[in-house]
């Protein structure tokens, strides 16, 4: 369906996840970033602010779009109307990729609003691969999948979850979203060991990287989004950079929002590591696209 | 085992109403039980179900009170869980759920306090269209008068309201002292609407809120000169009509004059 030469997107460098309240920051300033990610969702309305300030930013960045509602991994028909206006939003903007979760939203008549996790099963797989297919083919692009923090697993699953996701991958001719900070917080709740899990991975079809904070409840962890980096997940970031190179990295912030200033500083310690981990080459040229991040 | 659906319907099941089935279907993790690892999602649930009507609705959070919001916030999510793809649209019911609630029978301005809340949302990110100008009446051809329609901006929105419910929102829009509800001697008409990217409200008198509700229905000219006749007598009807127009122009309400004769 889609050229097999190169499947992933140029890179973009470093970026960060818009938010409202930073609107103003963004447009005064001008931060040299290299690019934004926008939840679509929040852009599928007909007019006023969200759509004025975004129109504003896409003329001096490039934006990528990441949902939350495609629910790929449902077992409802794909929501037509929903693609519809993903697509409209798509055609607005021009996003340099879209993407959204590897997971379910909710049975019919209800969304629950959550990114709830799949069993990793040989019907599961063939079934969203599938789906993944259908909504490649509507959008005439290849989406990217993300993993998603999880906090059950259930008995029914035949397959560690990197497997199923290169399998995925695979089969649906899709790239990959790799949310560094699920990794590990799925890793702590289920016990497994989140280096064989980015290991695991396709070289060729991971084309961003997710990075977040998260919170230790002791027993388990929860990706709350709210809180700044650890060390665990930033140990964790320099290993993928090491396996997949110069793959585009931003930082998603959505609770106990920051001064702009403060989470491009914690940009600028991802740039860090990814200068320190590539080859020189490599690092110049992915670390141009975003230079002047306050190191 | 069950397909995949069936999982997905029992830790629905689960997530709503901890409803029976899911259990046996999750394993337990070295720390943490089959059931605690589901109560993480039912709270999730409802925690970011709450949140979303907070973030829709905060005067309304400041006036009853995070513990009472928290209560009729559970309430709504079970009387009316989401179908929606975005959570955008998730308290469209609210208001009508307060209005028919048990217990808020005694505070009718809680429900209209809500409806006030949910239109200006609506008003927020409505469709953009350009306003007219005070030129464009004055290029309508005396003869035509009779059968135009306005057509107004995408934002506008008409509520009537018992309660004092705007105060109380403009007090907990500055973070002030939330005002006391208090009826008025009579329903008062409310106009919401936008102007690029601001949202305005005000009240209307009587013959006003007649007039734009029937301009909103798509009614002619010569059809709301006839209306207003119930008020006022013959010979100033068109004079009001006319100065209703200039206002609504003003207000940049108006954005097409359809002068066909359909």
């Amino acid at each position: 369906m889609f050229p097999i030469s190169e499947k992933r997107f140029p890179a973009l460098g470093f970026g960060l996840g818009l938010r409202k309240e930073h609107y103003e920051a963004v447009l005064a300033g001008q931060p040299a970033l290299g690019w934004f990610e926008i939840v679509s969702e929040n852009y599928m309305v007909a007019g006023g602010k969200p759509l004025d300030y975004l129109e504003r930013i896409r003329a001096d960045y490039p934006l990528v779009m990441h949902g939350v509602s495609l629910s790929i991994g449902g077992t409802d028909p794909l929501d037509v109307g929903y693609l519809k206006q993903l697509k409209t939003l798509a055609d607005r903007i021009e996003p340099a990729w879209i993407s959204d979760h590897l997971c379910w939203t909710g049975v019919k008549p209800v969304n629950l609003h959550d990114l709830m996790p799949l069993p990793y099963t040989a019907e599961a797989l063939h079934h969203v691969a599938g789906r993944v297919r259908q909504v490649q083919e509507y959008l005439g692009r290849r989406i990217l999948l993300e993993n998603v923090s999880s906090y059950l697993d259930y008995r029914a699953s035949e397959m560690p979850e990197w497997e199923f996701l290169r399998a995925l991958a695979e089969e649906s001719d899709c790239l990959l979203l790799l949310d560094i900070n699920n990794v590990y917080v799925s890793a702590c709740n289920h016990a497994f060991d989140p280096y064989t899990y980015i290991e695991h991975l396709p070289l060729t079809r991971v084309q961003q990287f997710h990075l977040a904070g998260h919170r230790d409840y002791g027993a388990y962890r929860i990706d709350t989004h709210d809180e700044p980096i650890i060390d665990p997940v930033w140990d964790l970031y320099g290993r993928a950079i090491t396996l997949f190179g110069k793959v585009s990295t931003m930082i998603e912030r959505d609770d106990n929002i920051p001064p702009f200033e403060d989470l491009l500083a914690e940009l600028a310690q991802a740039e860090r590591i990814a200068t320190q981990t590539l080859p020189p080459h490599d690092s110049s040229e992915f670390v141009k696209k975003s230079t002047a991040l306050g190191i | 085992m069950p397909s995949l659906r069936e999982l997905q319907q029992s830790i629905q099941a689960y997530v709503l109403a901890r409803g029976p089935g899911a259990q046996t279907e999750v394993l337990a993790s070295p720390s943490v039980s089959a059931e605690t690892r589901l109560e993480i999602y039912a709270n999730a649930y409802r925690v970011r179900l709450q949140e979303a009507l907070a973030g829709d609705f905060p005067a309304l959070w400041a006036m009853v009170g995070a513990e009472r919001f928290a209560h009729l916030a559970a309430a709504y999510t079970d009387a009316y869980p989401s179908g929606h793809f975005s959570i955008r649209y998730f308290g469209q019911h609210l208001h009508a759920f307060l209005a028919s609630s048990e217990d808020f029978r005694n505070e009718p301005w809680v429900s209209e306090l809500a409806a006030f809340e949910w239109r200006l949302g609506e008003a927020f990110d409505a469709a953009h269209a350009p306003p007219l100008t005070a030129e464009s009446l004055a290029q309508i051809a005396p003869a035509a008068w009779a059968n135009i329609r306005l057509a107004l901006h995408p934002s506008v929105r008409r509520l009537d309201l018992g309660w004092n419910v705007t105060e109380i929102w403009q007090a907990a829009d500055r973070h002030e002292t939330p005002g006391t509800p208090l009826p008025y001697p009579h329903p008062l008409a409310w106009l919401i609407w936008r102007q690029e990217l601001k949202t305005f409200f005000r009240s209307l008198e009587r013959k006003e809120a007649w007039a734009l509700d029937a301009v909103l229905n798509g009614t002619r000219f010569s059809e709301l000169c006839e209306g207003l006749c119930r008020w006022l007598p013959e010979h100033e009807v068109a004079q009001r009509a006319a100065g209703f127009l200039r206002r609504w122009i003003n207000d940049r309400l108006v954005t097409a004059i359809d002068a066909g004769p359909g």
